[in-house]
This record gives structure tokens, C-alpha cells and sequence, in this order.
């Protein structure tokens, strides 16, 4: 086995051009190194490490737009004074993933093409809008995030591929977000369901642009234009939102059918949308989080 | 007292700190061969045969081992059936049907996969209630009950007939692994004169001894075992870690060069014993006062696939399924049963944290149903000094279950609270504070399981330096510290005198296992005995010294005074002067010293007796917030309130109070080993959950003192009696918050939401990241 640690895209992408299928993307090796476990890496791979590649380590903002290069770590993102301002649904989910050892060693980057279906930037780069760069061999391009994903751990991304960055519109400031996960524990817990939220709300409490998109939800990541649709214009209270949760989890069950985890997830899924938009309404009555 | 009660610093910190310690896997030799194994393939199924050929063939493979190689006894165990290595079936995944040593580990598992095993299927059985019906498959010749335990008093007939009203309940609790921090490990190794030497992570050594002796054919003598630091055990590093140890063993006697053999977290998993999962059916009879007429009980424990320790386990829960109250009519009926899942044995409780979140929760509906608070139905029915237990035996010492109980309400303010969140229990607010209570007593040490004898040895070097062994061995729990604490305080010298040597099997006389909450008590006992041995010694020449042959003496602050009454008299001499003069009248201070305690009795068929020497009393107190939208409990704030006879290091009692609790917790809301079809689900941490450092609540500590004429200085217990009650005092908080009672263990989101556990039926992956929220 070969490892290498690329300096710049540049890098990448002449290891790619010369040692082909053989590369092995790592970058925290969170996700890598534990699969690796399970089914060990081909004696011939080529583990070409991005964790510390120059170009992909950024985060910036570029008129009303936020960059952050794929090599950024949950840590720096929760921590990143621009992201909590002006996502602070992003930095929010950054903040709850794994412990901070892994906070310091996961990125965004990993975390998007691992695409597992619990993964929990993804529900805010959903909500968010947000772009996904690739540069490649063949040049560079950019797809939503909501295109992105084919089926849970399979990205839209060729062989000779890289994420370089996640970028987005800056939210407004008046712009409402919530993050909200649920796990077995408060540490180290995978999310049972994750759910991110952004809407617009109007100075009489009116919702505008909402976009709802939760996790562990459904078999492919997406928002749902149901409960997007039906909250548009509506009043900013509980009735409505619990309404809102409803039409997520009917839709949940019209995609998956009634499984072994459907018992718990109706009653739950429902509770969370309704529990989530009133956290960024300012509506939440409910105790600690 | 000097140095008991203190706060010594532990006299294995330094090694800790440092990295110095050496764990079982830290110790190879030049020519090390490591060993890898092969796995059942069938929970159930008989083994036609056993192809090793290709696999011996591979270059770099020493040795392959399946039952017929073994010399002597492949079989150990309390019920002498659980294999070193699968002979006539395999009976559940964790089985191994052979073993192999090579040059390296990667060789050893490329071997691995080249062992052909042919098998003939049999039908198997997962759930203890079907393995005891008449049709089900047969696990082992005798049938599937391992043990049926009963107790009988009064006339549990007549006592129901006097009742106001029954309360009736199914509680099921669940597996558990024992997560110790270092999986265990073994180094065997040829010695000089055609023996062994094997150096592992043994909780109970004498034990490993000798099955792993028996099974090399070997006397016991030819066979010494070094007993490395251990990083955990909690029970668990009983027959499992014996198992690995004689295959090592077993191996190198094969090939006469040092092996090592070293469990992954998932071959820990896969292969070790668990806490036993119960089904209890509960009924009481009781008076609208809140008194109680009847208790009866049925409960089926899961041993799985061997018998372990099942019949001991079973047996305490028999001693003490009605808990800390008095009750006239009890009759009870407790069975294992095989199964082919995991083996069921040993873990920090022992039977007592099954019932105990049963009988607890009971109490509380009790409460409820009468209209009381579930402190007040406590104090009604709970033991006090002379009390007599179920088992008919009389309470003679200080029986301080009530004082716990108060000290724990007073703490936590437990009354108002209690009352408060039952107010509130309706309002919007999703999030629902609870809290709960719970209490329990707890027979200390072996008690009438088995022969309760314990050693150990004090050597004064002569320059004043002191080695200690014992047979009681250190896991974690501190108790080199205690019983170095007990030694300096008999000797009157300060603890960094003492260097406490580890446990070798030939240098200690059998102490019996390390388990039982005896480790104090009995280890402790016999420190002191062995301290008090060498101080006679070191007397008879003081009273040559002072040319006193009635004189007493005081052994305080590194000298020795006359005793004057009760008091200090004159100085006679510093403890290194007086220790030289031993050694120069050819008087070396070395002694042994046995605490044998053998009072207690008991008759199998009513269940009648003096189960224990002695009981220890405690009380928890849990705080929840419990999320009713979710299921999800945040445990807030815990009160352990535990009487331990006499703190001996108070640090430590709190440590393991800490500890109890946290693991206790695990108990109560989040841990379960899941096993489908007898597959093992949970194989590493990723997807068997314990609390991490920021679930663990906010902890009070406090400790009861009165001190038992049975222990070392007073001293009793806390190791176990810190877990055992902890789940019933949080499934109680629950309860408070939200109306609804935990009827089964972990009360994990979907038990609190639903009242049920949910199953995968669909095949999964076995990276919890690939196979999403579990
Ligand atoms: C103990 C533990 C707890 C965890 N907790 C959480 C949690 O709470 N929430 C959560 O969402 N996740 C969690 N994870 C999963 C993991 O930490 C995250 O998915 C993390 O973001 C992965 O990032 P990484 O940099 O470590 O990825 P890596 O393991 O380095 O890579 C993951 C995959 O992405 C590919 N890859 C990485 N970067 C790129 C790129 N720029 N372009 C193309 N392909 C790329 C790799 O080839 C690999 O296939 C946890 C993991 C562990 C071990």
C-alpha cells in the first residue's frame, strides 16, 4: 500500500492522471479507517491524503457567497466565526457530530461523500442550497447538493474526481435556521434523525422560502416540497408546524412503506419537524435541549 | 486510625499515569508465535469434520489445534461443559472449533480461512421460555434446564387471599457485555522445567488455573500463572478470558514457543459471556395501608450456551428477589435455561440487578396504587436491625436501609420534587422533569455458594521496605490500595513502604475469585491476619527489647510505643530499628494470613437459611428530564447513598460509586447486546452503546459508616451494590415524569415512546456509518 499527502489540487490530480483507479481518497479517515477495518483496503491501493491539501482548506466569502473547501474540518466549522453567522444552522450540526476528536478529523468533504443517509451536514447544505464543486481530470464542475447523491454511500462522483468545496448564499440576517439531531446519546451517537430547517419569516409572522430537509428520513436525501409548499405563507405557530410534521411523515411512509422502525419514526419524524421549526421561529416552548 | 479513610493516593498510580503498567498484551517474547481462531459457523450443529490439512500446510503456520489435539480436559467450566475448543457441536457462534499459530497474525488468519469444517445443522433455540418446553431442541444431553432455584415461606395462598388487591407485572431485562476498556489477552510460554507459564488478564486466576492446567495435563505446579495489570473486567474476564489463555497455553505446549493470542473488540464481543437477560413474572399481594401479604415470583434467566455461572447468578436473585422488605409469604421459583446464544456468567451485580429494577419498580407501583409516596411505602415495609429475610435468616447487624434511604430523599430533596413533577405532569411542555428512588440490599461475598477462604502474604524486607501479595487480584477497583492501606495501618508505617507484588498462582495460596463484592472483606481480612502475623513476631523481640514479657504495643507513625491502657506510653524504637533486630535474632518477617468465614447454611428445597455472613444497604436517587416526543432520557442528577461498613480509601469508595452509577446507567437507558438468530448485532462500540463522559449526571456520594464485625476494620462492600440499583431509581424517574412504567430494560427511545423494543428484520452491514441510525 502506497500513502501520499497531496499539497494541492494539483497533486490530486496528477495522481489520478497517473496511478488511476488505484487512489483512495482520505481525508480525516474517519469514515475510511473504520470501513477499512471491516473490509480492508486492496493490497495495491494508493491512499492519497487531502486532509492537509492547501486548496481545499478554506473558508471564505466571495460577494454574497460562502466557500469552504472540502478539506475543512467539523471543528473549524463550528468554531468559524463567518459560518455561525452566516449558517448557523451549518456550524450547529458540525458542533453535535461524533466527539471533538473526531470533530478534528472529519470534514465537511468526507462527511458529503461518505453519504450516508445519518450524515449530518447534509441536512443544512440541503437547506441551504448549496453547490458541490468537483474538480476532475475531465475539468471542473458544480452540481446542487440535491443532485448529488445517487443512493445512500454512493455520491455522483467519477473515478478521477474530487469534491474541492461546498459553497452557498449567504443567509440574510433576518433569514430563521434550526438544526436539530436526536441520538442514542449526547456524544458519539449517530443521528436516528437529523432535521434542518431555513425559512424567511415576515414582520407579521407570515413563512416565506421554507426549506425543510431532514435526515435518516428517507432512502435519498431530499427536502420536502410537500410540507415546503403547504408552510408557504402560513402563520409562524404550532398548529401549523405540527400540520408541517404530519406531511412529512405521511410522505415518509408513502416513499418507505411501514417498516420495523416506522412505529417509532411517525410519531417522532412529525414531532421533530413541528419541534424544529418552532426552534427557528422562536416559537419552542420546550425545555433544554 | 492513621491511614484508613484516607485518601491515599492508589499505590498502582504511578504505573498508570506513566504508561509503565504492563497489560497482558504488552508483554512478547524472542520466537512469539500468535495464534488466530476459527469460528463456528452454525449457532447449532454437530461437527462431522475438521479438514486442518491445507492450513497446516501453509508456510509459517506452527501449529493448528481442534478438540482431539488436546491432552487432557478440554472441558472447564462450574458445569465442566464449556470446550477450549468445540468437540462434539457447536452450540453457539462464539464457539471456536479450532486454532492456529503462525509466524505472524496476518499468516494466522490467512490460515484461518483455509480450515474446512463440515457440519450438519441442527435446530436451535434463542429464547429461554421456548428452550424449556418439552419439544424444544435438546443443547445439551441433560436437557435445556440448567437450574431451578426455589423458595419457600409461609403460604404465598393464604397471603394473597388476605390482600386488598394483587399487583401483577411481566418485566424483561436485557444482555449486556461487560465493555472492560482492554480485551482479553494471554502470552503462554515453555518455563525451563517442562512446565508453563502463561501471563494474562484474568479476573480469577486460580480458576484459569486449573482448567488451563487440566487441560495441558499438567499438575497444577508445573503450571504458573502471572496475573498482568488488568484494564477492566466487571465479571467479565472469568471463563472467557480462561478460554483464550488455554488455547494460548495449548498452542504453546504444541509448538514450545511463547504464543500470543489477543482478542479484537469484536472477537471480546463475539465470544464472552454476558449479563444473564431475566423475564420475571411478579406478584404481590397487597394491603391498602401499603403493607405487603404475598410475594410470588417466576423468573427465567437466558444462560446460553454453557452453564457458567448461571446456577450461582440465579441464586442470588432467589436470596434476594423480594428485597429489602419484610414479607410473610414468598414463594419463588427462578430457572435458567440453555439457549444458543452467548453464555450468561459473571457480571458486577450477579443476579441482583435483574430483580432489583423488578422488585424496585413494584414497590413504586405499590406507591402509586395506595396512594403514598414511594419513599413512605419503603420506610413501611423496609428491614431495620433483627429483621428477618425471606430466607428466614436473621438480621443481626446494623441493618441501615432506612438511614439510606433518608439520607438519600434528604440529599436530593426527593419529596418535594417528587410531588412537584407530578403536578406539572400535564402541562405543554414536551419535556418532563421525573424523579425516582430505589433501594436495596446485598448478601456480601460468596455466602453459602461456596467456600469463602481467602490469602495473602506480608514480607517486611530487612530494611524496613514491604512486599504485599494477595490472592485477591486488582482489576481497576483499587484493591492493591486497600489492602496495602489495611497492612500500613496494622504496622504503623506509612504507604510508600509497601510495594504490592502481582498475583502469581504459585506464590498465593488460593484465594478463591476476585468477584462478590469479597475483595475487601475477604483480601482485606486476610491483609490484616498476614500484617498481624509479621507484627507477633516483631512483639516477641519488642518485648525482649524492653525485658517485658506482658507488654503491649502501639504501632503508630513509623515507631512503637509501650501501650499505656488505651493510650501511648513510652517510646521504645523506630520501625527499621526494630525490624533490624528481627532479622538479626534470625526472626524474618514473613507470614501469611487466611480469613476463612463459614457461617452460613442453607437448604435447597425451601430456600431457607443464612444465605450470607453479612448485607450491605444503599439507596439511589435519579433525576431525568425525559423527552415524551422521543423517548429520549437525560439523566440529570444521581444520589448514591451506599453503607459500606468503614470507607477504607474513601476516594475510592466514591470511584466506585461513580463508576456503579455510570454503568448502572448504561444498564438503564442505553446498553443492550443484541443477538439475532444467536448473530451477535453489537460487535464494537460503534453500535453497543455506553455512556460517554458527557451523558454520565451530575454524582453525590455519600457514605454510611457503621462499621461489621466481619470486616477488615469494619469494612464490607461497594463494588457491585454501587450498580445494582442504579437502573430501578431511573426507570422510577421515569415514571414520575410521564405516568408511564418501564416494564423493560434499556428504557431506550423507542421503550419510553412505545413500550417495546423495535427489530431490524432486514439484513444489515456491519459499519454502523454504512448501515445507518440503528
Ligand atoms: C466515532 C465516530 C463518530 C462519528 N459521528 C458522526 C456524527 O455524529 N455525524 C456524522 O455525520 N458522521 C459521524 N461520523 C462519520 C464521519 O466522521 C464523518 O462522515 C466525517 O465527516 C467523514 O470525514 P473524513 O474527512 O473523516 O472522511 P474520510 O473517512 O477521510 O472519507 C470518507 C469518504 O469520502 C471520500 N472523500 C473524502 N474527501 C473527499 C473529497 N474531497 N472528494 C471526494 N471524495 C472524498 C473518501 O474517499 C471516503 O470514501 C463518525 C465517525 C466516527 C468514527
Amino acid at each position: 500500500m502506497h500513502y501520499y499527502r497531496a499539497k494541492n489540487l494539483k497533486d490530486i490530480l496528477n495522481l489520478f492522471e497517473s496511478e488511476g483507479d488505484r487512489v483512495h481518497l482520505i481525508a480525516g479517515g474517519t469514515d475510511v479507517l473504520v470501513e477499512a477495518r471491516q473490509k480492508p483496503l486492496p493490497q495495491d491501493a494508493f491512499l492519497l491524503d487531502i486532509s492537509q491539501t492547501a486548496d481545499l482548506r478554506h473558508i471564505n466569502e466571495q460577494g454574497q457567497t460562502i466557500h469552504i473547501g472540502a478539506s475543512v474540518t467539523h471543528q473549524e466549522l463550528a468554531e468559524s466565526a463567518l459560518i455561525r453567522q452566516s449558517a448557523p444552522l451549518l456550524a450547529q450540526a458540525c458542533r453535535q457530530i461524533g466527539s471533538l476528536q473526531i470533530r478534528n478529523r472529519g470534514t465537511l468533504g468526507g462527511n458529503i461523500c461518505n453519504a450516508s443517509p445519518c450524515a449530518d451536514t447534509v441536512p443544512p447544505l440541503l437547506a441551504l442550497n448549496a453547490n458541490v464543486h468537483i474538480a476532475g481530470l475531465q475539468g471542473k464542475r458544480t452540481v446542487p447538493v440535491a443532485e448529488f447523491f445517487d443512493s445512500p454511500y454512493h455520491p455522483l462522483l467519477n473515478n478521477g474526481e474530487v469534491v474541492s468545496a461546498v459553497s452557498f448564499a449567504k443567509l440574510e440576517p433576518t433569514t430563521r435556521t434550526a438544526f436539530y439531531k436526536l441520538g442514542r446519546r449526547k456524544a458519539l451517537a449517530i443521528s436516528r434523525i437529523n432535521m434542518a430547517v431555513v425559512f424567511k419569516m415576515t414582520e407579521e409572522g407570515f413563512l416565506e422560502d421554507v426549506r425543510l430537509a431532514p435526515g435518516s428520513v428517507f432512502p435519498a436525501w431530499h427536502r420536502v416540497s410537500e410540507a415546503e409548499t403547504f408552510l408557504e405563507n402560513k402563520k409562524a405557530q404550532l398548529s401549523v408546524f405540527e400540520e408541517a410534521g404530519k406531511l412529512v411523515a405521511d410522505k415518509m411512509i408513502a416513499i418507505s412503506g411501514r417498516r420495523w422502525s416506522t412505529p417509532y419514526k411517525e410519531p417522532v419524524v412529525a414531532a421533530l419537524v413541528k419541534r424544529t421549526l418552532a426552534i427557528a421561529a422562536g416559537v419552542y416552548k420546550g425545555g433544554k435541549l | 486510625m492513621n491511614i484508613i479513610g484516607k485518601r491515599e493516593p492508589r499505590v498502582d498510580a504511578l504505573g498508570k499515569v506513566t504508561g509503565a503498567a504492563k497489560f497482558a498484551d504488552d508483554y512478547n517474547m524472542p520466537h512469539q508465535l500468535y495464534a488466530a481462531v476459527k469460528y463456528a459457523e452454525f449457532p447449532h450443529a454437530e461437527i462431522v469434520s475438521v479438514d486442518t490439512a491445507k492450513a497446516a500446510a501453509l508456510s509459517g503456520v506452527q501449529a493448528v489445534l481442534t478438540a482431539k489435539d488436546v491432552p487432557g480436559s478440554n472441558r472447564f467450566g462450574l458445569g465442566g461443559d464449556i470446550r477450549i475448543l468445540a468437540d462434539d457441536r457447536t452450540r453457539y457462534l462464539g464457539d471456536v472449533v479450532a486454532v492456529v499459530a503462525a509466524e505472524s497474525r496476518a499468516l494466522a488468519a490467512q490460515a484461518i480461512d483455509l480450515i474446512e469444517v463440515t457440519y450438519k445443522e441442527l435446530p436451535a433455540v434463542f429464547h429461554p421460555e421456548e428452550a424449556l418446553k418439552e419439544d424444544a431442541p435438546k443443547i445439551h444431553e441433560q436437557g435445556n434446564e440448567i437450574v431451578h432455584h426455589k423458595l419457600r415461606r409461609g403460604n404465598v395462598e393464604q397471603g394473597f387471599a388476605e390482600a386488598d388487591f394483587i399487583l401483577e407485572h411481566r418485566f424483561t431485562t436485557q444482555a449486556i457485555e461487560h465493555s472492560y476498556i482492554e480485551p482479553e489477552a494471554a502470552l503462554a510460554y515453555p518455563d525451563e522445567q517442562d512446565g508453563f507459564v502463561v501471563i494474562g488478564s484474568l479476573q480469577n486466576f486460580y480458576t484459569s488455573h486449573k482448567a488451563i492446567a487440566a487441560a495441558l495435563d499438567l499438575p497444577l505446579s508445573k503450571v504458573q500463572i502471572i496475573q498482568s495489570t488488568m484494564g477492566g473486567s466487571f465479571g467479565g474476564k472469568d471463563e472467557s478470558a480462561t478460554m483464550l489463555a488455554a488455547r494460548a497455553a495449548l498452542l504453546a505446549q504444541k509448538t514450545g514457543r511463547p504464543v500470543k493470542m489477543l482478542n479484537s473488540r469484536e472477537d471480546s464481543i463475539r465470544q464472552s459471556y454476558k449479563r444473564h437477560p431475566y423475564i420475571l413474572y411478579y406478584k404481590w399481594g397487597c394491603r391498602y395501608d401499603g403493607s405487603i401479604t404475598a410475594m410470588e415470583l417466576k423468573a427465567i434467566a437466558d444462560g446460553g450456551a454453557y452453564v457458567s455461572m448461571s446456577p450461582f447468578v440465579t441464586w442470588r436473585s432467589v436470596v434476594q428477589a423480594t428485597g429489602p422488605y419484610h414479607c410473610p409469604n414468598v414463594k419463588t421459583d427462578l430457572y435458567a435455561a440453555f439457549t444458543n446464544n452467548n453464555f450468561t456468567g459473571a457480571m458486577r451485580g450477579f443476579g441482583s440487578p435483574q430483580v432489583n429494577f423488578a422488585i424496585e419498580s413494584m414497590m413504586d407501583e405499590l406507591a402509586e396504587q395506595v396512594g403514598k409516596s414511594p419513599l413512605a411505602v419503603r420506610l413501611l415495609n423496609g428491614f431495620e436491625t433483627g429483621s428477618v429475610t425471606a430466607t428466614g435468616q436473621r438480621l443481626n447487624h446494623e441493618v441501615s436501609l432506612k438511614h439510606a434511604l433518608l439520607e438519600a430523599a434528604s440529599a436530593s430533596y426527593y419529596g418535594k420534587k417528587w410531588a412537584e413533577n407530578r403536578l406539572t405532569k400535564n402541562k405543554s411542555n414536551p419535556i418532563r422533569k421525573g424523579i425516582g428512588i430505589s433501594c436495596a440490599y446485598r448478601g456480601v461475598s460468596l455466602g453459602a455458594e461456596g467456600v469463602d477462604a481467602a490469602s495473602a502474604v506480608v514480607y517486611i524486607q530487612p530494611d524496613g521496605s514491604v512486599n504485599v501479595s494477595s490472592g485477591i487480584i486488582d482489576m481497576g477497583q483499587g484493591a492493591q490500595t486497600a489492602m496495602s492501606q489495611i497492612v500500613a495501618e496494622v504496622l504503623g508505617i506509612n504507604l510508600n513502604r509497601l510495594r504490592f507484588l502481582q498475583p502469581d498462582s504459585g506464590r498465593v495460596a488460593d484465594s478463591g475469585p476476585t468477584v462478590a463484592s469479597r475483595g475487601t472483606i475477604m483480601g482485606g481480612g486476610a491483609a490484616k491476619i498476614a500484617a498481624e502475623n509479621v507484627r507477633a513476631v516483631m512483639e516477641k523481640t519488642l518485648r525482649e527489647m524492653t525485658e517485658q514479657e506482658q507488654a503491649d504495643f502501639l504501632f503508630e507513625n513509623e515507631e512503637i510505643f509501650l501501650k499505656k491502657g488505651n493510650g501511648k506510653g513510652k517510646r521504645v524504637a523506630g520501625f527499621d530499628e526494630v525490624v533490624a533486630r528481627c532479622y538479626a535474632k534470625g526472626r524474618p518477617l514473613f507470614a501469611s494470613g487466611v480469613r476463612h468465614i463459614a457461617e452460613t447454611n442453607w437448604d435447597e428445597e425451601t430456600g431457607q437459611g443464612d444465605a450470607y455472613f453479612t448485607y450491605v444497604y444503599g439507596a439511589n436517587v435519579a433525576e431525568v428530564e425525559v423527552d415524551t416526543e422521543t423517548g429520549r432520557v437525560d439523566v440529570t442528577k444521581f444520589y448514591s447513598v451506599h453503607d459500606v461498613g468503614r470507607a477504607i480509601n474513601r476516594s475510592m469508595v466514591e470511584g466506585q460509586i461513580y463508576g456503579g452509577v455510570a454503568m448502572g446507567m448504561g444498564y438503564g437507558i442505553m446498553e443492550e447486546f443484541i443477538q439475532e438468530e444467536g448473530q451477535a448485532k453489537t460487535l464494537n462500540f460503534d453500535e453497543y452503546y455506553i455512556p460517554t463522559a458527557l451523558d454520565v449526571p451530575y454524582m453525590k456520594a455519600i457514605i454510611l459508616e457503621n462499621p461489621d464485625a466481619k470486616g477488615p476494620f469494619g469494612a464490607k462492600s461497594i463494588g457491585e451494590p454501587a450498580l445494582e440499583m442504579a437502573a430501578p431509581a431511573i426507570a422510577n424517574a421515569i415514571f414520575n415524569a410521564t405516568g408511564k412504567r418501564i416494564l423493560n430494560l434499556p428504557a431506550n427511545l423507542e421503550e419510553v415512546l412505545l413500550g417495546k423494543k423495535l427489530r431490524r428484520k432486514t439484513p444489515r452491514a456491519s459499519v454502523s456509518c454504512k448501515i445507518g441510525p440503528l
